[in-house]
């Protein structure tokens, strides 16, 4: 596999993973977002490690890391996320102005 | 994973055509629910790249923990907060002047990224790193490498990453209650 074409794929992951989170204006939708960028980040870890380091993997185990912590993330999202849904009755991000009273 | 040339190419591909409309389908549909399945899409195809890179642990991980719980919490999410709401503001997803001055800050990123990529000469890389580096033993497999760096390198991390998964799943449970 070349290693180019995957370094490109996880860069338009990237990009459109922060077009995404800049300009959606529901809450549910910028999480997927922030997925994606985690995602990113993770087919560049393992394709590094595939690459330059193929005996030792440190590469695929700061990816497992960092599956774990977009599973915390993701947790933690929904939860605020259906908190404030309960409180406005809308998942708008600029709706949500809790602090403002 | 070793296979012959042409399947591999059309896996690639496939994997990569899968992506690229995955990825747009997520920011640009306007219905949230085909947007999270479109996000389901992309993770299946990104588990399939890690199987092509030979890292099959990290592929199972991606299939379990993304497709498997995240991606469902985000579905239940939509299902649960997005019921009469998407039809009340039908016009929230006009073309705006932040949508364009946006979309052009991302793809100068995209491109200045794409020309970082094809300007650095990797394989120049791969030969000064594969020289001195250490050999471990061929016969054990990849997971099996994993499990031991885990208990013993990354001993530490480990613990701490389980720490972070019970105290947020605690925080979940505790924010989400009544």
């Amino acid at each position: 596999m070349m290693l180019e074409h995957v370094l490109v794929l996880s860069a338009y992951l990237f990009s459109i993973g922060i077009y995404g989170l800049i300009t959606s204006r529901n809450m549910v939708r910028a999480l997927m977002c922030l997925e994606l960028i985690l995602n990113a980040v993770n087919i560049n870890f393992v394709t590094f490690s595939d690459f330059f380091d193929s005996r030792q993997l440190k590469g695929n185990i700061f990816s497992i890391f960092l599956i774990a912590l977009a599973a915390a993330e993701a947790a933690i999202g929904s939860a605020i996320v259906s908190s404030i849904y309960r409180n406005r009755k809308s998942t708008r991000i600029n709706q949500s102005t809790l602090l403002n009273k | 994973m070793d296979l012959p040339g042409p399947i591999h190419d059309f896996l690639l591909v496939f994997l990569g055509s899968g992506l690229l409309l995955g990825g747009l389908g997520v920011v640009l549909l306007t219905n949230p629910i085909y947007s999270a399945f479109s996000l389901g899409l992309v993770l299946v195809c990104i588990s399939l790249f890690y199987i092509l890179s030979n890292s099959h642990f990290v592929a199972a991980a991606q299939l379990l923990i993304y497709v498997g719980a995240i991606n469902v919490l985000i579905i239940f999410a939509v299902m649960f907060m997005n019921g009469s709401e998407y039809y009340k503001y039908k016009d929230f997803n006009l073309w705006t002047v932040g949508n364009g001055v946006t979309s052009l800050v991302c793809t100068s990123i995209l491109v200045s990224l794409i020309t970082a990529i094809l300007d650095t000469s990797w394989y120049g890389i791969i030969w000064t790193t594969k020289s001195n580096q250490i050999i471990e033993q061929d016969l054990i497999s990849n997971s099996q490498q994993i499990g031991i760096h885990l208990a013993t390198d990354f001993f530490l991390p480990f613990e701490f990453i389980s720490i972070i998964l019970l105290v947020a799943l605690i925080g979940a449970i505790a924010v989400a209650r009544q």
